[in-house]
């Protein structure tokens, strides 16, 4: 594959999920980010090119920054077909090749769904939120009378944007060569990296900053108050403590925040108006 | 209303970045609200409903076919109420409620989505390059119904609000706040355990 054919996988890339439907889910991004490496594989048959088109067009659904690397391998297992000398060895890489792109979309999927949406998100998240209060942004107050810099919000911002993109446009790169490129016996260059290591140690380092957080919040949401053990500051600490042990009971109970917030909004202003 | 047209252009461009396109995450919520708040000006009041918009969805993930509530959605919405004169502990509430809904219609979109997609097939294996034609419509038949629904919540949700908050006592004001700081010692909780280590 030349390195202007891998660009051109991973601009489209971009697409992947265009035409996102409940019936084949990514079917027509894979095929159209495939679309100018079949045309490429098939100039000389350009009749056959509408049935290898339909196959791309069956289900496919991953995770979309883990998707280069089944885009890599579909691609390689597409040239052994092209170049099979019997129908029978046709057929016999037309199997491996439909084997291939079910288990690999489901390997890359349960990966790139813990790595991305559910370890790298939130820590990028953290960084943010750290560097905001760092920077004495209060944020935690419901009418907020404090004056705050374009730079000062930007700056996290732009952190945590090109922290999640480093990672997500290296992988998204290098998997389409890495999985083209991979020996028979090399799991179509997953076993690259150490995933598990990553997410680990990520979560580990989250954790910590998730804890730092939690206490830095409590003492930038109450140092402020004139009277320590005053009414305020007792009301202010009680709701604090009663939302966060709520939220760890509800989450537990696998009940979404956003249900919890609404009832808190309902119970309050039911509460408040009786 | 300019300003409001503004927020919903953007924030309908924004919600592409969600699923169908880049997926730079521009639409997250840190990202959403202070970009949308460079239109109106309060660039705190974009960036609190930012965070607590990301918070608070924190614990739900786009796995496999799950539709959780769009980031970009509520934080438009937010904005959008914002700008005309809803305080912000009341537009947040409605903002996350709009999130909701939209993410119901885009059930019913990506229903009806596969029926559409199911006659231009026939096309694209007749004509392979019409695949970038399917895939420029799909883009902007997606921008064009989220900044529909957008603009249709605005108008009526906000137009009502805005007529209605003179008569809201006090009290409501006092309760609604209230709720709205709950919000990032939830997602703060959540945080925590999102990064439990069950991964050895």
């Amino acid at each position: 594959m030349t390195r202007w054919m891998q660009f051109e996988l991973f601009w489209r890339s971009f697409f992947l999920q265009t035409g996102w439907n409940f019936a084949k889910y990514q079917n027509v991004g894979l095929t159209f980010v495939m679309t100018p490496f079949l045309k490429n594989l098939y100039k000389q048959y350009k009749r056959d090119l509408p049935s290898v088109l339909e196959r791309y067009l069956e289900g496919f659904n991953t995770q979309p920054m883990m998707a280069s690397f089944c885009f890599g391998a579909l691609a390689k297992q597409e040239e052994r077909m092209a170049k099979a000398k019997t129908l029978a060895e046709y057929r016999e890489r037309l199997s491996e090749w439909n084997s291939l792109k079910r288990s690999l979309s489901i390997t890359t999927a349960s990966l790139g769904d813990r790595l991305f949406w559910g370890t790298l998100k939130p820590f990028t998240l953290l960084l943010a939120l750290f560097i905001w209060l760092a920077l004495n942004i209060n944020f935690f107050e419901a009418t907020p009378q404090q004056e705050v810099y374009w730079i000062d919000v930007f700056g996290a911002c732009i952190v945590a944007f090109f922290a999640f993109n480093a990672v997500a446009l290296f992988v998204k790169w290098k998997g389409i060569s890495l999985s083209y490129n991979a020996p028979n016996n090399g799991c179509f260059g997953l076993t690259q990296f150490d995933w598990n290591k990553t997410i680990y140690n990520t979560k580990l380092f989250g954790m910590l900053l998730a804890l730092g957080l939690l206490l830095g919040g409590l003492y930038y949401f109450l140092h402020d108050l004139e009277t320590f053990l005053g009414l305020q500051f007792i009301t202010r600490a009680v709701i604090v403590l009663f939302f966060v042990s709520i939220s760890l009971m509800t989450r537990d109970l696998r009940i979404p925040n956003m249900y919890l917030y609404i009832a808190a909004m309902l119970v309050f202003n039911i509460v408040y108006l009786f | 209303m300019t300003q409001v047209l503004l927020i919903c252009i953007i924030g309908a461009l924004l919600e592409l970045d969600t699923t169908y396109a880049f997926q730079l995450t521009l639409s997250r919520g840190i990202i959403a609200g202070p970009l949308l708040s460079l239109v109106t000006g309060d660039l705190m009041a974009g960036l609190q409903i930012g965070i607590f918009t990301e918070l608070l969805f924190i614990d739900i993930s786009p796995l496999g076919g799950l539709l959780p509530p769009s980031a970009a959605v509520c934080c438009t919405l937010s904005m959008a109420l914002c700008s005309l004169g809803i305080p912000v502990y009341f537009a947040f509430f409605f903002g996350v409620i709009g999130a909701v809904l939209f993410s119901v219609c885009e059930v019913l979109i990506r229903k009806y989505r596969s029926l559409w997609l199911i006659r231009q097939e026939h096309t694209i294996l007749r004509k392979p390059p019409y695949i970038s034609i399917v895939v420029i419509k799909a883009l902007v038949l997606s921008f064009a119904m989220t900044l529909s629904f957008l603009l249709f919540y605005s108008a009526v949700i906000g137009g009502s609000v805005a007529r209605l908050l003179p008569f809201v006592p006090e009290k409501l004001h006092l309760a609604s706040k209230f709720a709205f700081m709950a919000v990032p010692w939830i997602g703060m909780a959540t945080l925590v355990s999102t990064f439990r280590l069950k991964t050895r």
